[in-house]
């Protein structure tokens, strides 16, 4: 559906967009996440065509965007959601029948039928400028699939809702783009939003693609340590491996000898990666089936969220993630020795550059 | 003290018996500012939603010469719509001086700045992301552009409302272009700026009241197309 090959865009010389092969299947929900300035808009905006100064190829349906024949037959096939709504000063019905106007299109069942999908039929003949800002983004989508396109791209398109009507609004839409079996290309920066929706993730940062997986391969196996960062990963460890038998590699980190599944051989210098919701604290060193328990000293203990983050000293920095009742039933507090445990699976191995030392120190 | 009052009793009574001369020159007043402002409207809608919208060079340049249009007096603009009318002008062979459609050209010369700037102003107003999102429905650049039109109509009421309003009050183009001939070029304008060098204040105050109420008249209809379903903040 979309491919994109040796793809160079500068930006008034501050910015370059740099990526060299991209490939997004038919049927796939696919995002682009990464911090701010890391060039997803700008790719999103070169595939919707609104940005064609540009080297390299892009193709859609097959074709590439910069061809005139693309302007008009493809364009048509594509929408693009951006992150306000910039719904008219009409009704939501009018608002909603707009793509099937500028294609000459007078059916009016899709109409009705989006509308109700997206539950926004009860006000259709509301001034869609009147509505709450999540009706708002509803109406959106509703104009959005009306048209029944094949690629949908979404530029943050939740960057102002709550939570919890966010969620309703992610299923509602990972719904519809299988029901319609269309393609989407997705931005955000927020893991919640990508999880509920994608199918496969491109992670990047300052311009390049760092790594593109599933979920489960990116937020558990980041290739680097920017992704890692990203992603949430906050332990982050220098160790060397000193031993492996079978997949089961040991890992000595500082004066620790951990235990990995991992590729990595004898002897390789490696950077230990590891969640904080995948460390279990015990008042007890208690014989679990993970294989890694060390003994550490609590240095901080911070709220996050609806959890808390729990800083420890095993003799490297090791971060957890408990519940507010294992806090108290823990009693945990600073200066207090705690057991944290965690399985050999958990561990992710990342080869260690030079270079990578300053990046773990700011961190 | 007294002229004054008698002038508006003579005003009134011209207006309430419809002298035929007088309708002539209301009549002539009304076409020829009436059709300036629409052939302005056709030219500067467009252009100025073109300028605001496009990414050409010499944009900066362009739209520095609109706004400095938006200021043109209008005896220079009479004076070279004359220029180039005149027998041996190089639109001389059209032989539209002293003739309505003469009048009517450079009436069209002083509204069309002042539409094109106003709407330029206004389309530039919008966030440029609707119009990327009209063409992201599927719109082509006209339908795009229609429906922005449409979101920013109060304000291209505007620019038609100060548009005709620079040129229905204006003496000094017509006055030259047109040559003030009885009968055939004369109006509201330039007969006031006549009768009242010839002392004739009566009938001066007479036409005056005829244009402020003209000028009124159009500008309430105008405003209340432009204010028909606002909604309210």
């Amino acid at each position: 559906m979309i491919k994109v090959e040796d793809l160079e865009f500068g930006f008034k010389g501050s910015f370059t967009l740099s990526v060299h092969s991209l490939e997004i299947k038919d049927g796939e929900i696919f995002s682009l996440m990464g911090p701010n300035g890391a060039g997803k808009t700008t790719l999103l905006n070169i595939v919707g065509s609104f940005e064609k100064s540009y080297d390299g190829t892009v193709e859609v349906f097959g074709q590439n965007i910069l061809d005139n024949k693309f302007s008009r037959f493809c364009r048509k096939e594509m929408t693009h959601i951006f992150p306000q709504p910039y719904l008219l000063n009409m009704s939501v019905h009018d608002n909603v029948a707009l793509p099937l106007r500028f294609r000459g299109i007078k059916d009016s069942t899709r109409i009705d039928e989006v509308l109700d999908f997206f539950k926004v039929s009860s006000f259709r003949d509301k001034n869609a400028l009147q509505l709450s800002q999540g009706e708002k983004h509803r109406v959106t989508l509703a104009r959005a699939f009306v048209a029944n396109p094949k690629l949908i791209l979404l530029d943050e398109p939740f960057l102002s809702l709550d939570p919890r009507y966010k969620e309703t609004l992610i299923q509602d839409l990972r719904a519809r783009i299988k029901i319609d079996k269309a393609t989407a290309l997705f931005v955000s920066q927020d893991h919640n939003e990508i999880l509920g929706l994608t199918d496969r993730i491109a992670v990047m940062d300052r311009g390049r693609i760092l790594q593109t997986g599933t979920p489960q391969e990116v937020f558990t196996q980041p290739s680097s340590v920017e992704v890692a960062d990203f992603v949430g990963v906050e332990t982050l460890a220098e160790g060397v491996i000193t031993g492996k038998q079978d997949n089961l590699c040991s890992i000595l980190v500082g004066d620790k000898l951990l235990k990995s599944v991992s590729p990595f051989q004898k002897g390789d210098s490696v950077l230990v990666c590891l969640r904080p919701e995948d460390v279990i604290l015990s008042r007890k060193d208690e014989t679990t089936s993970a294989r890694n328990h060390l003994k550490a000293g609590v240095l901080q203990v911070a709220p996050w969220k609806l959890e808390y983050r729990i800083t420890l000293d095993c003799g490297f920095k090791l971060i957890a993630s408990v519940t507010r009742q294992s806090v108290d039933s823990l009693g945990l507090k600073a200066g207090e020795t705690v057991f944290a445990s965690f399985k050999a699976t958990a561990v992710h191995l990342i080869r260690r550059n030079t270079g990578q030392r300053e990046e773990i120190n700011r961190r | 003290m007294n002229f004054i009052l008698d002038g508006l009793k003579e005003g009134m009574r011209l207006i309430c018996n419809l002298d035929g001369e007088v309708l002539a020159v209301v009549k002539l007043s009304l076409f020829i500012s009436i059709f300036a402002t629409l052939i302005s409207v056709l030219l500067g809608v467009p252009l100025g939603s073109m300028l605001a919208l496009g990414k050409f060079r010499m944009k900066k340049l362009l739209i520095a010469l609109v706004n400095t249009g938006m200021g043109l007096p209008p005896v220079v603009v009479g004076l070279f719509v004359m220029l180039f009318l005149s027998r041996n002008g190089p639109l001389g062979f059209l032989q539209w001086l002293y003739t309505p459609v003469g009048m009517i050209l450079a009436q069209v010369i002083i509204a069309t700045p002042v539409i094109i700037g106003l709407t330029l102003a206004a389309v530039q107003g919008i966030d440029p992301r609707l119009y990327q999102q009209m063409l992201a429905l599927g719109a082509s650049k006209r339908q795009a552009m229609f429906v922005l039109l449409k979101e920013i109509r109060l304000s291209i009421l505007a620019a038609v409302i100060a548009g005709f309003g620079s040129i229905i009050s204006e003496v000094g183009a017509v006055m030259m272009v047109g040559g003030n001939i009885r009968g055939q070029t004369r109006v509201l304008t330039t007969s006031i700026v006549l009768e009242t060098h010839m002392g004739n204040f009566d009938i001066a105050i007479a036409l005056g009241l005829i244009l402020l109420c003209l000028s009124f008249t159009i500008n309430l209809a105008l405003t209340y197309i432009q204010q028909h379903k606002v909604r309210p903040l």
